[in-house]
């Protein structure tokens, strides 16, 4: 088995995220504080501080790697940057000029800027103003048809990726002058225009969740809530969309763990590996605790087979094999909302991850020993 | 939503209603030759109709639902049928289960059991929250 440590922290976790070192990890017990906690042995944990500052539900915290500086969103239309100041987290408000809730935040890969998704079809980049001592933020307006469920850096730190509930994908530019600097070698002017959409895919029929960029960034993933995940590679001009329908329930965020293999997870609890093999097809492989055996006719959870019991009636001749599940041997009893990267930033493999959900469990993967079983895309 | 600004009407309903009669008649011929599957794949190719006209929708649904009720041996028939097409199998089940009808929610439950164990929650899904392409 791949997990390392598991501990439920809360009734439910809304998002979660780690220190540079990985030693503590800020998480939101699904209220409106911020919590972190110290790691001190094997599933011992300590709580450290409490971050009061949102009057409603904490969306997104992300914890920059090289500055030290937690972000939180919430759905007070509000976000904080927190500093580490004399052993205090010292917050500093960002006006976000929202009018509708934060929905998730992520720092840009230099950490200069930070991105929101939220309610109000608008993403806001905020960058730090040195004159002035403070964040502004620039709003992104246009396109979005509803809600911005999640946001994407490209590692050149210019380019966003958003998922809506309208069902597209999208690609910014999120350039700001005397931000970021014009790369003479770059791409398309159009890739110098803050707020400019260079690209839009149409592919699901249903909310999106969950957008990834690859290491290279080459490849972008991003799941719809039809049970299926899109895979879009070369990302550009004429980009190559691939869309895997899975026969579980559907999923609500992704990662990669190296150019050619993602894990995602969401409703099913249990963490589905996916690979693209040599001629660049994406298709899943197992489940991430699963022998790579065929699934069998046991396919249900057990929390269905009273339903379907139920449903089915006297007709039904076929016991449901509830015991089939368990021997899965998940870790999560419910939902998993986010899945989190535990290597450094800008490694071309993640070796250690972790996930969080409505369970109020955090769990810690690592993939150390499962090279041979993953196979040569990993 | 997010396709129906690209939903154009494909062809006019009158095209449609004419391929749909040819369906058919193919339809009724296989199944005098006990062709079940057979029929059962003709009917569902070209289903769900691009258009958003009811009267469509309404004649291709009759079309497949004799397909269904012809069906006799459940497992042969899933393990014939091809993968791609369990997703319009599943909107047409669930079609024949809103009519309300004795024999038909019979028989569509009898076969949905069966495509649930194939196809898995994912198929379930992928037809619940498609409202563009509807059947």
């Amino acid at each position: 088995m791949a997990v390392v440590d598991v501990h439920r922290f809360a009734e439910s976790i809304t998002c979660h995220a780690w220190s540079p070192d990985h030693s503590m990890v800020a998480l939101c017990p699904n209220n409106t504080e911020v919590h972190i906690y110290k790691s001190l042995s094997l599933d011992q944990w300590e709580r450290l501080h409490v971050l009061q500052k949102h009057d409603q539900i904490v969306s997104g915290i992300d914890w920059s790697s090289k500055s030290n500086k937690i972000v939180s969103v919430s759905h007070d239309r509000n976000s904080y940057v927190w500093s580490m100041e004399g052993g205090e987290w010292v917050p500093t408000l960002v006006i976000l000029r929202l009018n509708r809730a934060a929905l998730c935040v992520q720092w840009s890969p230099k950490e200069n800027k930070f991105a929101v998704g939220s309610g109000a079809k608008t993403v806001c980049i905020c960058y730090y103003e040195q004159e002035n001592n403070w964040w502004v933020s620039k709003l992104i307006r246009k396109r979005h048809e509803s809600s911005v469920t999640s946001v994407a850096w490209h590692p050149n730190n210019i380019l966003l990726a958003t998922t809506s509930t309208d069902g597209k994908c999208r690609v910014f530019s999120t350039f700001i002058k005397g931000v970021d600097t014009k790369d003479s070698k770059a791409g398309s002017p159009a890739e110098t225009k803050f707020g400019e959409q260079i690209l839009q895919l149409d592919l699901s029929y249903s909310w999106a969740f969950g957008v990834k960029w690859s290491p290279s960034g080459n490849t972008l993933a991003y799941v719809g809530h039809s049970s299926m995940i899109y895979f879009v590679d070369d990302v550009g001009p004429s980009p190559l969309a691939q869309s895997v329908a899975f026969r579980d329930l559907p999923l609500r965020d992704v990662l990669f763990i190296s150019e050619k293999m993602v894990i995602g997870v969401g409703y099913d609890s249990n963490p589905m590996v996916f690979a693209a093999d040599d001629t660049g097809i994406w298709s899943f492989i197992r489940y991430i605790g699963e022998k790579k055996a065929a699934s069998s006719n046991s396919s249900y959870s057990s929390q269905f087979s009273e339903a379907f019991g139920k449903f089915y009636g006297s007709q039904s001749k076929s016991a449901t094999a509830s015991d089939a599940s368990e021997s899965r041997g998940r870790v999560h009893d419910n939902c998993i909302n986010s899945i989190v990267p535990l290597s450094k930033a800008g490694s071309p493999k993640v070796m250690r991850f972790s996930t969080s959900g409505l369970d109020g469990k955090v769990a810690i993967w690592d993939l150390e020993n499962m090279e041979q079983e993953l196979g040569n895309q990993f | 939503m997010a396709g129906a600004a690209a939903f154009v009407e494909a062809d006019n309903a009158d095209e449609i209603m004419a391929r749909i009669e040819t369906k058919s008649q193919k339809i009724e011929s296989l199944l005098k030759h006990y062709k079940h599957v057979e029929a059962l794949k003709t009917a569902l190719e070209g289903s769900p109709p691009k258009t958003l006209d009811e009267r469509c929708k309404s004649a291709n649904w009759i079309v497949v639902r004799r397909a269904i009720m012809a069906i006799k041996d459940i497992d042969g028939m899933l393990n014939a049928l091809d993968d791609e097409y369990y997703d319009i199998l599943m909107k047409c089940l669930y079609r024949g289960l809103s009519t309300g009808d004795e024999p038909t929610c019979e028989q569509c439950l009898m076969i949905h059991e069966k495509l649930t164990e194939r196809a898995g929650l994912g198929c379930i899904l992928r037809c619940l929250s498609d409202t563009t392409n509807t059947v």
